[in-house]
């Protein structure tokens, strides 16, 4: 999996486009760069999972322990683009009840 | 009103869902570098209807990744085996040569808390609670396989005595949900 990270938007947040594949090899050093850069003084972050097109447990859990790590630090964390296969895993998982999503990117 | 239900992982060593007569059948090594493509392999001639997108394939990828990881500790000497059945519904059973899930009752006691909290609309504990952590856990698990397990297989999902091999089964209601 790959991600890109822009620049602020007007609203203040950073942006981060998931692209690919969060899986069991991909998600632990994904959870680590989110973690960082929320560590780092992030205070507004947007995930857009529109080109994400596979989300397994770890993948999950990565997004658990952003969403975790967030709340502790004061970031405020938006979703956008949860969509198809990934969309499903996170029901299942019950965790879409704690992700905030809006339809920006 | 609302009903709270709460599923539990189950044992239960003479559950029909064990019954691997006219399975088919594949033995691969723990490689945990290897388990997409182990998974790949046993839904190679899977029927599309049955894949739902790669839900199937994520799905039988956590119970491969649990036998490997969990169960034999990524000892490549050790055998993950799966029976697997893909007419009408898709049906596995997966056996690895541990020591079996012992942590299975204080999972279930997690989930309970878990499910309850949510439930409650107590989303701060219900976030403190979201991912499952055991004596076994590292920072790589999720931590949420088998909540989503109990969720996917939803004609069962069943341990025997020694824990150490699980049945599952999901059934289409028109070819795919």
């Amino acid at each position: 999996m790959e991600w890109d990270v822009s620049a602020r938007d007007q609203d203040d947040f950073e942006n981060v486009v998931l692209k690919g594949e969060c899986d069991l090899y991909s998600a632990p050093g994904f959870a680590k760069a989110m973690l960082s850069r929320i560590a780092g003084g992030a205070t507004r972050l947007r995930l857009d999972l529109s080109e994400l097109h596979y989300l397994d447990s770890s993948g999950v859990g990565a997004i658990i322990r952003i969403l975790q790590e967030a709340k502790r630090r004061g970031c405020e964390l938006r979703f956008s683009g949860v969509g198809g296969s990934p969309r499903k895993a996170l029901k299942m998982s019950n965790i879409l009840a704690l992700m905030r999503e809006d339809s920006r990117p | 009103m609302k009903r709270l239900i709460i599923r539990k992982l189950i044992v239960d060593e003479r559950n029909e869902l064990f019954d691997a007569q006219g399975m088919r059948y594949a033995a691969f090594p723990s490689d945990f570098a290897r388990i997409r493509e182990f998974t790949t392999l046993v839904l190679a001639d899977c029927p599309e209807t049955f894949k739902e997108g790669n839900l199937l394939e994520q799905q039988l990828s956590e119970i491969i990744k649990n036998g490997i990881k969990h169960g034999n500790r990524n000892d490549t000497a050790k055998r993950l085996r799966v029976w697997y059945d893909l007419r009408k519904r898709v049906r596995f059973i997966v056996e690895d040569e541990g020591s079996g899930f012992a942590e299975l009752e204080r999972w279930n006691e997690f989930f309970k808390k878990r499910q309850t909290a949510l439930f409650k609309e107590d989303f701060d504990a219900f976030l403190g609670l979201a991912s499952y952590r055991g004596p076994g856990s590292d920072d790589e698990d999720g931590g949420n396989s088998l909540i989503a397990a109990l969720e996917y297989w939803n004609g069962g999902m069943i341990f025997n005595g020694a824990k150490n091999k699980v049945g599952v089964v999901r059934w289409f209601s028109r070819g795919s949900e």
